[in-house]
């Protein structure tokens, strides 16, 4: 079954063809990274108007790219819960006139569950159950996974998203945007042990991860530096950041690992692709005999190739949305 | 020739079927902030209530706006996805060109004007009535209700949301016989006039159909004042 996959629930507009769920035809992405550089982070109403310019051209483009017509695709999904209302509305629109239009099903997607199946995506034989670590620019959560579309939530950000605090350092540092890939390219040339950050919440009782504190401790530190005119090792201050980051996340993934007694983790999300945290999590796996699993490196970021596959999931557990299907901008991940 | 017409951009949002210049449905629903949720389910009903189906449908009109910017966004959106979808050319109307169409037997001079907003703001053009349709004179106008009184060139009638509300003010402005006039942006409306551009081959580019916004978003017009104070 050739499902189109509609994904514009930030700052990406994209579109894919994903057959039977598993095999990806086309993901076409079109970022809004000269906005972002522009204004130093998204603005929700320039990105609405961006999504509003490109979405057409992006679906064409994912069916010439796979060579398919609109005639060969039998269900439309998109992302239509979690993110920009503004952003998410365009996409639901698009995909609402097509499913209307060609007399297709219509699946709504909430784009959390859309980062899980990048995972699976990439990862057919990933076991279920096991934990699942999320984190982006938007969120940063801890889930069981019992099966697929079959979620508990075990822990959340209870302020900043991982994927947020690197974008901020990254400002704060007069660093591009955003922040992750840059400070993890800087990093590579840093000593991740010059400075000692806190780690927030490392050792707290429940699966819950803070990041605010740990960018304060950040942007103190270099306010004092700066008062005393003193030169910023950038990569220094970079790669030990990071590694704060990096050393929470590992430890509240493995912890809650070993509470659900399972042998298997994803980690997944934007933040994913960060290539010190696929090093960690992978040293710490192996020690412990967990496997871990990550999306391809095109599949971290937003994209609609695994909202196709998510649609694809929950289509054949028969949940299909009609036409007055509307967006949430924030809701909880059901399953 | 059949033409759906569709207006999100404000308050009342609207669903028209026409053939050429005839009305086969009209619809006019409140939509509040529910535009994304109620339009496609209310193009179907309405072209049902004509007895017709999508298929039926020779051509498609989107009101561009100016107006609700999430508004516009939905209607330009599902107006291209519809005609994407189903190959059939699409023409963009303004907002405001519906409204005038709809007071078109009222006067030969029609100044619609859709308020911005709570305030005094508005968005407005002025419209000559000829030959069954409107053709704009001028440029559009964003900015202060009083603004618009140099617009005003000779007597006419207001339609629109702030005709009612601004209709004494101009009139004592301008010195010259304004009245408000009773005009909602209709489907029908929007559908006569995507007709008569279609039926003279005026289609637009279906992929690179965007709102008619008439004002630069906050953030964007922020940076630019900055700027230029900064050059």
């Amino acid at each position: 079954m050739l499902v189109l996959g509609i994904e514009t629930s930030c700052d990406e507009t994209s579109a894919a063809l994903v057959a039977d769920g598993t095999t990806v035809l086309s993901s076409v992405i079109a970022t809004q990274l000269d906005l972002l550089r522009k204004y130093g982070g998204v603005v929700p109403e320039i990105a609405a108007r961006r999504h509003t310019e490109l979405i057409g051209y992006v679906i064409k483009e994912a069916l010439e790219t796979a060579g398919k017509s609109l005639d060969d695709v039998e269900a439309v999904a998109v992302t239509s819960k979690q993110g920009l209302i503004g952003c998410l509305l365009v996409g639901v629109a698009a995909a609402k006139s097509i499913s209307y239009a060609r007399g297709v099903p219509l699946i709504g997607v909430h784009h959390i569950e859309g980062h899980i199946f990048a995972n699976r995506l990439s990862n057919p034989g990933m076991p279920v159950p096991h934990v699942c670590l999320t984190v982006s620019g938007g969120h940063t959560m801890l889930l069981y996974v019992e099966e697929d579309c079959k979620y508990e939530l075990l822990g959340t950000t209870l302020d900043d998203a991982a994927g947020e605090a690197f974008d901020k350092i990254a400002k704060f540092l007069g660093l591009d945007f955003p922040g992750g890939p840059v400070i993890d390219k800087l990093s590579k040339q840093g000593n991740n042990k010059a400075f000692r950050f806190p780690r927030p919440m490392i050792r707290s009782r429940t699966l819950d991860f803070s990041f605010s504190g740990l960018k304060t401790s950040v942007i103190n530190m270099l306010k004092e530096r700066v008062a005393r005119s003193e030169v910023l090792p950038l990569a220094d201050i970079a790669a030990s950041f990071q590694e704060a980051v990096v050393d929470v996340l590992v430890a509240r993934t493995m912890r809650a690992a070993e509470e659900q007694g399972v042998a298997a983790v994803s980690v997944t999300g934007g933040v994913s692709a960060n290539s010190r945290l696929r090093e960690v999590f992978q040293e710490i796996c192996k020690k412990k005999k967990i496997d871990v699993f990550f999306p391809k490196l095109s599949l971290c970021t937003d994209n609609a190739a695994m909202i196709a596959a998510a649609g694809y999931a929950r289509m054949r557990m028969g949940e299909i949305s009609d036409l007055r299907l509307n967006v949430f901008p924030n809701v909880p991940l059901e399953g | 020739m059949i033409v759906l017409g569709i207006d999100t951009s404000g308050y009342a949002n609207a669903v028209g079927v026409v053939d050429g210049d005839r009305v086969l449905a009209d619809f006019t629903y409140e939509a509040k902030t529910d535009s994304l949720e109620q339009i496609v389910a209310n193009i179907d009903s309405t072209l049902r209530s004509a007895g017709l189906g999508l298929e039926n449908v020779q051509g498609i009109g989107v009101g561009r706006g100016p107006g609700s910017w999430t508004g516009i966004r939905v209607g330009v959106t599902v107006g291209k996805m519809l005609a994407f979808s189903t190959g059939k050319p699409v023409a963009g109307v303004s907002t405001l060109q519906a409204l005038a169409y709809g007071a078109r037997r009222e006067s030969s001079l029609i100044c619609a004007i859709i308020r911005v907003g709570t305030g005094d703001a508005v968005y407005a053009a002025l419209y000559r009535s000829e030959n069954g349709t409107v053709n704009r004179t001028g440029e559009y106008y964003v900015g202060d209700v009083k603004g618009l009184t140099g617009m005003i060139t000779g007597p006419a009638v207001l339609a629109g949301d702030g005709a009612q509300v601004y209709a004494r003010t101009l009139k004592q402005e301008s010195g010259l016989k304004v009245k408000a006039v009773e005009a909602r942006p209709g489907g029908a409306a929007v559908a006569c006039l995507a007709a008569q551009r279609l039926e003279r081959g005026e289609n637009d580019d279906v992929l690179s159909l965007t709102p008619l916004y008439l004002k630069e978003s906050t953030a964007k017009a922020f940076v630019n004042k900055y700027k230029s104070s900064h050059t």
